[in-house]
């Protein structure tokens, strides 16, 4: 028969230990669940695709320094030998790396006029072969032709006059209509200046993984005649190492009037993108894993010394007729009622640092079910933690109500 | 209602080998009121720990209202006790976290028995002892000789056949212990077979029956009214 009454009466009247352990649980409880929340956002940050092939994809940076070196020439040169290398799929020259950290953004708008606001979106100046290269999917509309491409000199302010945009940013350019009916439509850059969209691609994200509008990306059909340049080569599945080392040395090789440099692949970019998230989390579960290391161990402490406090209690209520497994309910129930004190006080706290973090931090409010499965978490730590303590009293002998010391 | 025959108990450690009972024989009648006495370290305790199942024994039977228990184990062992045998311990054993109310209810909780029963029980047995207006006191704030009472009412309220008192006057001053034991002749005389141990020999001529233990064995077995002065003194 379970004795809650009693147990929670006697609690009452001897509840500075149960309390702290209590007021210990609700602030792991305040503490975790929040941190996990934190972590699975971070996590599912992490893990959105950037909807390039990044498993084969590199890049590398060339800067001419030698008096005779023609950007032009040179760029041309090197795309042309680099498609034609084993183990190649496409390259191209582009202006920036999606979920580098680095590049070039820009607002587009429905109407032309300084009066009217833009949406903000990643540029990525590529040539016909950006999207293949790239490994998108063009959804509506169609790519580039190689007439669409023209060379954008350093000081140029000019704009081409097409461009494929993301699917993201066609939704946000048009929210009341379907993504595909963007394709034909001009918008406006640098206020008035029109492009007509010829293209939409499923996904490309920007450089800058922590932008709100990560999703927004357009093509610009564009060479850069800058001296100094990028290159992204997406190599055959598999090839990517071998085709990095071989990049190198030919492109070395090739013109002797640059460098090649920063030579990386998108792997180690989205790694040192997400370090910090990565080490947010790290540092979030080490946390985690402390707290309830710690809360657990304090449970343990409490019942440990409970147990040896009320020695002869217990083996009175042994000499009573208390099974071993009254014994052992009777210590399990009472941490129940204990962690349950802890985790419905520990519940209110969760919203509330929430809140707080909410307002200051600006992170998204907590999904309502983190709170009942931190509960229960907590419930069963609280179990497991005095489980111990617990089979330890039900083992003392019933004889030991006799004994006067 | 008790009987013991041949009853070994040896309690072992690495170096020494202790005999705390010996070929222990001893038969209690239902209704019976028998007092153990005997010096310290004769076995009185470990006598006493063996007939209320709180310990094993080695060798030997012992049948507790018609039941062999050797064999029990030890769910068995706490049924029985808790279905046939009262305790009344020499520190009392209440729990100091818990009111009067909740003392007596622990053995009825563990018999199962439904709510309205046990209020019932609880407060027919308080009242036999004379507290049953202080149910939600605290074992703390009663005399030692009110504290003894809560434990036999805690005692009597499962109504059991038989009743275990060891030194259940040790701690009290000798008003209080003759209250106690006028308590004790009372429940005896409704039929409750009483095994007290004492070493208070004034006490032990109360009881219907004496026995002697000496070296873990009865050495004496005496109605009281043919207690030698020697054993009484």
């Amino acid at each position: 028969m379970l004795e809650i009454g009693p147990i929670f009466r006697a609690l009452m009247r001897n509840k500075v230990g149960a309390i702290l352990i209590a007021i210990q649980i609700a602030i792991t409880m305040t503490i975790i669940v929040n941190a996990v929340f934190i972590i699975y956002e971070r996590s599912q940050k992490m893990q959105r695709e950037s909807g390039i092939d990044e498993a084969n994809s590199f890049y590398l940076s060339s800067a001419g320094f030698a008096e005779s070196f023609n950007a032009k020439v040179s760029i041309k040169e090197d795309l042309a030998a680099l498609r034609q290398l084993p183990g190649v799929a496409n390259a191209i020259q582009i202006n920036a790396i999606p979920i580098s950290g680095g590049g070039w953004s820009m607002g587009l708008q429905t109407q032309a006029g300084a009066e009217y606001d833009g949406v903000g979106v990643a540029v990525y100046m590529v040539d016909e072969h950006g999207v293949d290269t790239l490994d998108l999917e063009i959804i509506a509309g169609e790519n580039f032709s190689p007439s669409d491409i023209g060379w954008r000199e350093t000081a140029q302010r000019l704009w081409p006059d097409k461009i494929i945009i993301t699917k993201s940013m066609a939704e946000a350019l048009f929210p009341d209509d379907p993504f595909e009916t963007a394709v034909g439509k001009t918008v406006f850059i640098n206020d008035t200046e029109p492009m007509v969209i010829t293209g939409i691609i499923d996904k490309l994200q920007a450089p800058w993984v922590g932008w709100d509008r990560v999703e927004n990306a357009m093509l610009s059909p564009e060479n850069l005649n800058y001296e100094s340049t990028r290159y992204f080569i997406r190599a055959e599945p598999g090839q990517r190492d071998s085709v990095m080392k071989n990049v190198e040395e030919f492109l070395a090789e090739s013109n002797t009037g640059r460098i090649i440099r920063s030579m990386r692949s998108i792997e180690e970019t989205r790694e040192r993108s997400y370090r910090g998230d990565s080490a947010m989390i790290k540092i979030l579960t080490t946390v985690m894993i402390i707290l309830t290391v710690v809360t657990a161990l304090g449970i343990v402490g409490l019942a440990s010394f409970s147990v040896n406090r009320r020695k002869k209690q217990i083996g009175t209520r042994r000499a009573l007729g208390a099974s071993q497994g009254a014994i052992l309910r009777y210590f399990m129930l009472e941490n129940f009622l204990i962690s349950s004190v802890g985790v419905f006080l520990g519940a209110a706290l969760t919203v509330g640092l929430n809140v707080l973090l909410v307002n200051q931090f600006d992170l998204d409010p907590i999904d309502w079910f983190y709170i009942p499965i931190g509960m229960v978490i907590l419930w069963i730590v609280g179990q497991l933690a005095v489980f111990g303590p617990a089979k330890k009293a039900a083992n003392i002998a019933p004889a030991i109500a006799t004994r006067t010391v | 209602m008790l009987k013991m025959t041949e009853i070994k108990k040896v309690f072992r450690t690495d170096l020494v080998e202790t005999h705390a009972l010996r070929d222990f024989n001893l038969h209690v009648d239902e209704g019976d009121f028998v007092a153990v006495t005997g010096p310290s370290g004769s076995g009185k305790t470990t006598f006493l720990n063996i007939a209320g199942l709180l310990e094993t024994f080695e060798g030997g039977s012992y049948q507790l209202d018609g039941e062999d228990v050797s064999h029990l184990n030890d769910k068995q062992r706490s049924q029985m006790r808790n279905e046939k045998i009262g305790f009344i311990f020499q520190s009392f054993n209440l729990i100091p976290d818990l009111d009067l109310f909740d003392n007596v209810d622990v053995p009825l909780r563990y018999r199962g028995f439904n709510a309205p029963e046990r209020r019932k029980r609880i407060e027919q047995s308080l009242d036999l002892v004379g507290l049953a207006n202080r149910m939600k006191h605290l074992p703390s704030q009663l005399s030692g000789g009110q504290q003894q009472r809560v434990a036999i009412a805690r005692a009597l309220a499962g109504e059991p056949r038989f009743l275990l008192a060891d030194e259940p006057t040790g701690n009290l001053d000798s008003k209080m212990a003759n209250s106690v034991m006028s308590l004790l002749q009372d429940i005896n005389d409704r039929g409750t077979t009483i095994v007290m141990v004492t070493h208070d020999q004034e006490l032990a001529r109360q009881a219907k029956r004496n026995i002697y233990v000496r070296d873990g064995k009865v050495s004496e077995l005496h109605e009281v009214s043919e207690l030698p002065d020697a054993v009484t003194a």
